[in-house]
């Protein structure tokens, strides 16, 4: 009775000690958030996008317009002050100028010093007004919109577009595009991956082999889908996020999950930030950091709060408890460095600090407003 | 009897042919057209018409019309743009004479120098490149590509380097230069037209002034820009609004105050011309912009009944004292007391500030003298130590020399004789004069400036107050497309800016008949705006397929369109316009007639904005929002990147 009572508190200590110190992980930890929404100052619950811009100044888009925070406090910025529409999808900041391109579903936004100025499919060259993702390469403004992806000289204002028309793209509904070295990855919802090479203006395609809408039949065969819903590229790395699961394209190999069969906590991706080897995904259920070999999911647990799901190769799944938890578990949009995090969701902005653990009082892991 | 017979005979052919030839002519017109014309029609509206028989394409000659001027640190040179003739010429400040010129290809505008006074910045206006030049052997080093039509630079040292700023009128933004290495760091976009850039004091700063105002509605009250840069980031810091100004051809910075100035003309456009007096129409003014607050304060430069139109350039002394305002329309330098411009600005109420602009009474509290000048002067620059004044005499062909002591005259630097003996000067010196219009208060270049757009649409009241709002057309190019007016009324020039130009604008008498024809001979010597494609000879594949579109005659389905609506029946080559009214489905509810003159193309893409109202603010408009019923020719079928297409032909035109 008392080996077992001396075994049972043997195990209980064991069982909080993380299996290995968070120090052997790829990536750092988010040890705490904070929160805000409608009272501290946003117009509304749901973010789309969120952008720190060079400046210094953070840049959120919602479903009723775009938000400034500086100085701590936020300020919207709506239609009465030019914006062409309220709900804001996607932000890229020129490294040239510092302007900030917004896109939107009515219409693409150049806010410059303060000047609004909208560009819309009947005033210029741009393909459509509904614009789901933006990227600058070369001195050129690449658009991704649901009627084809747009390319914007960002010297003479003039127009390209690329579409089902002019391209191998299967379909012209462009949801995503990021910028490599010397050429663009364009997600294509229905049409997988496009792989466009600057210098020799040439599109390639990128498809689920499988042709399977649900399934990943032969895993890390190509894309998981043909559904693309982002793509996000950084240090020779393409990551592919899909409503079907996720992918990652090294230019040689690709590597597929789907949850279940992987530690991707859901099949259904937002959005992906990617920096260096490492990939932020936003879901539905909670944000996933993973270089593809170890994962941190965060998410809510029954109980209401947030906890982190460590799976690193061949080990057990290690968990803890956060003092603090995301605003939402559906998570539209992300930027993160080595210090911090910041994620939109459907409920609020929620800012992640990175980094050594901190004790925090009782009181303040409820973080709700 | 055979006599008579004979000649009857021959009556009745020639009455046969002529009865013949204009039906048959008439018959083939309409053929052509798909419809029955609108005006009289003769061959000439479709055949025989050749761009290089038109004036602006004939040699014509050149003159050493003053631009941009810059004076070396010492004093004792002033270097002077002749754009007209490729050329930058060094003076002799002292014996205020030219000492020699160098050859600098590319309608050298704006000048600047780096402070030690070695080099010499040249904006090379038709070439888009920025030259420069060792001022000590006047030659060309080195050159350098940047955005379109540059006009103005300014040099700025920075904690990160040297920066020079260049103002690229055409292309609407503003290269940023490193001077060491020699490249362009960026690009940012400024207003419409930016034609004038200068340093803060401390070098950390730039302010651009741009020309016109950015393109809105045609109802709503228009705007121009004051911009300005951080030089040391490359970045716009912000975007000041002039609000119901434009044509701020200058710009300059206070020293010892936190203020940058800027010339302006106050439009009315949104009224409609009914009278002239008391500034009804347009006046002149500048704008005190006070940098740490952001304020922007009009000021009015206007007298109430006396104007000083076209205010171009600006100079500030270095000690922040008196501040210069040229008015190329009125022949005139302004001095203004900024000590009692300070002294105002603290006594006034904000709503005083606010009206400032309106009251013609308030010039003389802050103006103290106006030299009169020779013709048309633009460009200001100061020596160092303020002490004399250098002022472009643009249509004299030569520099004024100032006493800034004395406010008085003190020589001239002659460049030319002025070209008096050619009509094209002459009529120039028409054209930017306003000695011919009540109480001088406009000329014809405060509505076109250079001969070109100012993006503005007008009401004129000869034809109903409140009807006809019309956009304003350039004259870059006009040669040979008449008739003219929105409705195609006025067949030629000389009808156009003959007395109905004096009943309904000028409000004085015509022009005299000499004056007309100089006027009218320097207006069809103007150029079609250049295009942006200088450094190519052959259309991109995207422009080759936008002129199949403009030249076809079936849709890409092979359905055929039909003549009265293809883009190459009113519109045919080479003037792009075969000069007949039209119907196009462009009829406003104001508007008192629904068939419009055709205007020609050429430098179509530097006209915004467009119709004949100016409602379409881009080409892509013309199509998407006004002409949904392909009245204006079948565009229905077309695909976004069809459409496109077209418009990348358009803007080659």
């Amino acid at each position: 009775m008392a080996m077992t009572a001396i075994l049972l508190v043997c195990a209980g200590h064991f069982a909080d000690l993380p299996a290995q110190s968070p120090s052997d992980l790829p990536f750092p930890l988010i040890r705490r958030f904070e929160n805000f929404g409608i009272k501290d100052g946003l117009p509304t619950h749901k973010v789309h996008c969120v952008l720190p811009a060079s400046d210094g100044k953070l840049w959120v888009g919602t479903w009723k317009g775009l938000v400034i925070r500086e100085d701590g406090k936020f300020r919207r910025i709506g239609i009465e002050d030019g914006l062409s529409h309220p709900m804001v999808v996607c932000m890229v900041e020129d490294p040239g100028t510092g302007d900030l391109w917004i896109g939107t579903m009515r219409g693409l936004n150049r806010f410059s010093a303060g000047r609004m100025t909208v560009l819309t499919q009947t005033s210029c060259g741009l393909p459509n007004n509904v614009i789901y993702g933006l990227e600058i390469m070369s001195n050129t403004l690449w658009v991704a919109t649901a009627a084809g992806l747009g390319a914007m000289d960002l010297k003479t204002g003039a127009w390209s577009i690329y579409d089902h028309n002019n391209t191998v793209m299967h379909e012209p509904w462009v949801y995503s595009v990021t910028a490599a070295k010397d050429r663009l990855f364009v997600g294509v919802w229905g049409g997988g991956i496009l792989e466009y090479e600057l210098s020799k203006q040439i599109f390639k395609e990128h498809r689920d082999p499988d042709r399977d809408f649900h399934f990943d039949l032969v895993p890390d065969d190509g894309p998981v889908n043909d559904v693309t819903s982002w793509v996000a590229w950084s240090d020779g790395i393409l990551w592919q996020g899909t409503y079907f699961g996720m992918s990652r394209y090294d230019g040689l190999r690709w590597r597929t999950w789907q949850e279940k069969k992987s530690p991707l906590p859901s099949n259904f991706i937002n959005f992906i930030f990617a920096r260096g080897r490492v990939a932020w995904i936003g879901t539905d259920r909670g944000v996933s950091v993973t270089d593809g070999d170890t994962w941190a999911n965060y998410h809510t647990d029954a109980k209401g709060a947030t906890i982190v799901e460590i799976s690193r190769p061949h080990q057990p799944v290690e968990t803890r408890s956060l003092p603090t938890h995301l605003p939402n578990d559906f998570v539209l949009g992300l930027w993160a460095n080595e210090s911090e995090a910041w994620f939109a969701t459907s409920d609020g902005l929620g800012h992640g600090f990175l980094g050594p653990a901190e004790t925090l009082p009782a009181s303040a892991s409820v973080n709700k407003y | 009897m055979k006599a008579t017979r004979l000649i009857t005979w021959t009556s009745l052919a020639g009455i046969f042919v002529l009865l013949g030839h204009h039906f048959g002519g008439q018959a083939h017109i309409r053929r052509k057209l798909g419809q029955k014309p609108l005006a009289e029609t003769t061959c000439l509206n479709c055949h025989f018409v050749s761009v290089k028989s038109l004036p602006w394409a004939q040699p014509r000659p050149h003159h050493d019309s003053p631009a941009g001027l810059a004076v070396s640190p010492d004093g004792t040179r002033i270097w002077i743009a002749l754009d007209d003739q490729d050329q930058v010429a060094e003076a002799d400040v002292k014996a205020m004479r030219v000492i020699r010129r160098a050859k600098v290809p590319g309608a050298p505008y704006g000048l600047a120098l780096d402070p030690r006074g070695k080099q010499l910045f040249v904006a090379c206006k038709s070439q888009d490149r920025v030259a420069v030049l060792d001022t000590t052997t006047l030659t060309e080093i080195d050159s350098i590509e940047v955005g379109m039509g540059p006009v103005a630079l300014a040099f700025s040292a920075t904690p990160k380097g040297a920066r020079l700023l260049v103002a690229n009128s055409m292309s609407d933004d503003i290269s940023v230069l490193s001077v060491s290495p020699w490249r362009e760091l960026s690009r940012p976009a400024a207003g419409r037209e930016p034609f004038a850039v200068a340093a803060s004091c401390d070098g950390t700063r730039a302010f651009v002034a741009n020309r016109l105002v950015g393109l809105a509605s045609v109802k709503s009250v228009p705007e121009s820009e004051l911009t300005q840069i951080d030089a040391t980031t490359c970045r716009v810091t912000s975007r000041d609004a002039l609000a119901s100004a434009h044509l701020s051809e200058s710009v300059c910075s206070v020293p010892s105050r936190s203020w940058v100035l800027t010339p302006l003309v106050k439009v009315r456009n949104m009224v409609p011309i009914t009278q002239v007096a008391n500034g009804w129409v347009m006046s002149s003014g500048f704008a005190v912009a006070d940098r740490p607050s952001g304020r922007i304060v009009q000021l009015p430069l206007d007298e109430a009944n006396d104007y000083f139109s076209d205010p171009s350039g600006v100079a500030a002394d270095p000690s922040g004292h008196f501040a210069f305002v040229a008015s190329g329309g009125s022949d005139v330098i302004s001095v203004i007391d900024l000590a009692r411009v300070s002294n105002w600005l603290a006594r006034a109420t904000q709503a005083q500030r606010d009206d400032a602009i309106y009251d013609l009474s308030l010039s003389p509290e802050y103006v103290v003298k106006r030299v009169r000048t020779g013709r048309n002067p633009r460009q200001l620059a100061l020596t160092p130590d303020g002490s004399k004044l250098f002022v472009s005499e643009r249509l004299d062909d030569s520099v004024l020399v100032i006493d800034t002591g004395t406010l008085n005259p003190a020589g001239r630097i002659r460049l030319g004789d002025g070209g008096r003996d050619d009509p094209i000067r002459l009529g120039e010196r028409v054209f930017t004069s306003s000695a011919y219009t009540f109480q001088h208060q406009f000329s014809c270049r405060s509505c076109h400036p250079d001969g070109h757009v100012d993006g503005l649409s007008y009401d004129f009241d000869g034809d109903g107050i409140g009807d006809n709002l019309l956009d304003n057309r350039s004259l870059q190019g006009v040669a040979g497309t008449g008739p003219f007016k929105w409705n195609g009324k006025n067949p030629s020039l000389e009808i156009q800016c003959g007395v109905r130009f004096a009943k309904v604008l000028m409000r004085t008498e015509p022009f005299p008949a000499k004056e007309l024809r100089d006027l009218t001979a320097f207006i069809k010597s103007l150029p079609p705006p250049r295009v942006n494609r200088t450094n190519r000879d052959h259309l991109s594949p995207s422009e080759e397929r936008g002129r199949a579109i403009f030249f076809a005659t079936r849709t890409p389905d092979g359905r055929e369109i039909p003549v009265s609506s293809r883009c190459v029946t009113c519109h045919a080559p080479p003037l792009y316009t075969v000069r007949l009214p039209f119907k196009v489905g462009t009829k406003g509810q104001f508007d008192t007639t629904e068939a419009f003159d055709t205007p020609h193309l050429l430098g179509v893409a530097d006209t915004a904005p467009y119709l004949h109202d100016g409602r379409a603010q881009s080409l892509e408009e013309i199509w998407t929002l006004y002409s949904t019923n392909d009245a204006h020719g079948v565009t229905s079928y077309m695909n976004k990147i069809q459409l496109n297409d077209l418009v990348a032909f358009l803007k080659t035109l």
